[in-house]
């Protein structure tokens, strides 16, 4: 039941951490924006929220000694698993900070990379934050404001970790992971992989095969003009 | 590079951008190979070698991946597609990119290519599966949320982020035998300090001002003076040294006649006359010389003061000898040269005298420093200069040998040729003054002939 609640914890957490790297991966580019930085901002603030909320839970539980051999290993494992994850969360955020130092918005002469990227993140924030839409409801100039806030926050996630390991004891080594290498294969997103591995085949033929492409298609569409013609002749006569 | 990147965005002097055009997505900002070399040369001046070289740095770093061939990371001065990289992946000492996101890189792109990686891919999978294995968990829940999170972009962005990817894992992680663009050498992974100051507070400004004070109170030495005793250093070494003033009689690796070497061996019956030479620079040369040593305490002998230099090789016996062995010869060393009535008794003021019987009720390495240096010291000014001025050096200096230059082998065509190396750095100026002389040369050969 407890392990139930952890383990959705952790997922929710990590599903945060991932959104939130796939937003930091756009700071700088052409598709950042002051509602980028907003939404970065919420995704983080959400993401301490759960981290902390993690640690509560997994504290007390590692702390109970009345818990079994095994759901200790279990929980050792889910501890290891939040461990990571706050690594990955703090470094990205402290890229975050210094990419937004680099790239303010607001001066006249912006100079954000041409990445190619055209399109919004308000989608992958809206499933950081479980909401439909994102509301955008800051000011201005968040991109400067929100950096000093930024600090404090990776401030604190270190000083967080730094409880953490000094308070729980789990080696690390003493983890085995569950999943063997190739585990992912088997339950993917059947859906996500295959529009995936369909825009890679896509890439590859592209290149070669686009005027090719546009020929052929000239070619087949005046030939079934010509069948058409051809049918409607032969009937007509 | 980052600034030349940054300035290539400029909309007005910045490189014109084109749009890539998949099947039906449109993706912009992409550029030619040829508009990047053009910019180049425009913007900095340079020939077009050079712009193609400086290029192919750009996308060797990572900073431009090419949109056709994503494996080869060069830079072709024509129609081939680039585009930029985003800033998170660009290349940077200080943040490495770690195992556990080539983990997670690996583990993505096993999903969406349904097993299908390359070779030096699934062994480097399998490497990490054993060597992170504790956090596999987590790799794989991360990799298939970062897949989920990615399907929220539009297609051309997931597209866009895929190449984007790819390239920052072929620049970090390349395949056995390419080029890896970030081996850095030991000393170039000490970026320790950040831009960016976390908290500038108290404790940050305070070591600040230490530091500060600790550099204005180190003493320091006028560069005037540091640089004449360098230069006088140099002019007093220069006709010893093999590189600058050549060798005689050759340099034995290129020559393979190693008369050099035997001649300059630690004990020969007659030592060179550069060697006696040296011995006349400082004391510290003529100590080190096993040679020159031996002859010193010939001349001590003569002067009734050879225990000084007895006791200063007890000395660096015990300074440098096993520390098992300390006690025992604290104590030889005491029997022999300081107890009162000692066979080969030091004379040591007695203030030294004090101190160091009072140290030898605990024997240590160091014990004997005070000692040592003092006998040092009088042996430098006194015995030393009159050694100098002794019979027995300038003897010495008469009967050292100049060995002879060998001479180069009329026969050309016998297999060890034999002569003296000119110093590289007199071959170049000589170089000019031989094609100059060699002119007149000739001039004068059939006139001694005649």
């Amino acid at each position: 039941m407890v392990k139930e609640e952890c383990k959705a914890l952790l997922d929710a957490l990590n599903k945060v951490t991932a959104c939130y790297r796939h937003m930091v991966l756009t700071i700088g580019g052409t598709s950042d924006s002051q509602n980028l930085r907003e939404e970065l901002k919420k995704t983080r603030q959400k993401a301490q929220e759960l981290a902390v909320a993690n640690r509560n839970k997994l504290t007390t539980v590692l702390k109970d000694k009345t818990v079994s051999k095994e759901d200790k290993a279990e929980f050792e494992r889910l501890w290891v698993i939040f461990s990571t994850c706050l690594e990955i969360l703090e470094i990205d955020m402290r890229r975050a900070l210094e990419l937004g130092h680099e790239f303010p918005l607001n001066v006249p002469k912006k100079h954000l990379i041409q990445t190619g990227m055209s399109g919004g993140t308000s989608g992958v924030a809206a499933r950081a934050m479980s909401v439909q839409n994102m509301k955008y409801e800051a000011e201005h100039n968040i991109d400067v404001v929100d950096l000093k806030d930024l600090e404090n926050e990776i401030n604190q996630v270190g000083e967080m970790m730094y409880e953490m390991e000094m308070k729980v004891n789990v080696p690390q080594w003493t983890v085995e992971a569950k999943q063997d290498p190739g585990a992912e294969l088997k339950s993917t997103i059947s859906v996500g992989a295959s529009s995936i591995g369909m825009i890679s085949v896509e890439e590859n033929k592209s290149f070669c095969d686009i005027s090719k492409v546009l020929a052929g298609i000239i070619f087949a569409a005046v030939l079934i003009i010509a069948i058409v013609l051809a049918v409607c002749v032969v009937k007509l006569s | 590079m980052e600034r030349m990147i940054v300035s290539m965005q400029d909309p007005d002097m910045g490189i014109k951008m084109r749009n890539q055009r998949l099947l039906i997505t449109v993706i912009p900002h992409a550029m030619t190979g040829n508009d990047i070399v053009e910019w180049l040369i425009q913007k900095y001046g340079i020939s077009e070698e050079e712009s193609l070289h400086l290029g192919n740095l750009i996308v060797k770093h990572g900073y431009i991946y090419p949109l056709k061939d994503p494996r080869s990371l060069v830079l072709r001065a024509d129609e081939s597609p680039y585009r930029f990289q985003t800033p998170y992946f660009w290349t940077s000492t200080k943040w490495p990119a770690t195992e556990l996101d080539y983990a997670i890189y690996l583990a993505k792109k096993n999903i969406r290519k349904q097993g299908d990686l390359v070779e030096h891919e699934k062994d480097n999978y399998n490497l990490l599966h054993k060597r992170i294995n504790h956090t596999w968990d987590f790799v794989v829940m991360q990799a298939r949320e970062q897949l989920r999170a990615a399907k929220q972009r539009r297609k051309g962005d997931r597209i866009v982020i895929d190449c984007q990817e790819q390239a920052y894992w072929l620049v970090n992680r390349p395949p056995p035998g390419a080029l890896n663009v970030l081996e850095q050498g030991p000393e170039r992974r000490n970026c320790h300090t950040t831009q960016v100051q976390l908290t500038q507070n108290m404790d940050y400004y305070k070591r600040e001002i230490e530091y500060c004070r600790k550099a204005m109170a180190r003493t320091r030495v006028k560069s005037s003076i540091c640089l004449e005793g360098y230069i006088k250093f140099s002019e007093q070494y220069m006709p010893h040294d093999p590189i600058m003033s050549g060798c005689l009689p050759s340099n034995p690796w290129i020559t393979d006649d190693t008369t050099y070497w035997a001649m300059n061996a630690p004990t020969v019956p007659t030592p060179t006359k550069l060697r006696v030479e040296r011995w006349g620079f400082n004391f510290r040369e003529l100590l080190t010389d096993p040679l020159g040593r031996a002859q010193f305490l010939d001349s001590l002998k003569k002067e009734f003061s050879a225990e000084n230099l007895s006791f200063w090789e007890a000395c660096e016996e015990l300074r440098y000898g096993e520390q098992s062995r300390i006690p025992e010869i604290v104590d030889s060393i005491y029997q022999q040269f300081l107890a009162p009535g000692a066979t080969r008794w030091v004379n040591i003021d007695s203030n030294t005298m004090g101190r160091t019987l009072e140290g030898i009720k605990t024997p240590h390495r160091y014990v004997m420093d005070d000692a040592q240096m003092h006998i040092y010291m009088l042996m430098k000014k006194d015995s030393y200069p009159r050694f100098l001025k002794s019979e027995l050096y300038k003897n010495l200096l008469a009967e050292a040998v100049i060995p002879p230059e060998t001479k180069k082998r009329v026969f050309p065509f016998m297999r060890k040729q034999r002569h003296s190396s000119p110093s590289p750095a007199l071959f170049l100026s000589a170089g000019d003054a031989e094609e100059r002389s060699r002119g007149p040369m000739a001039a004068p050969v059939p006139e001694e002939e005649s």
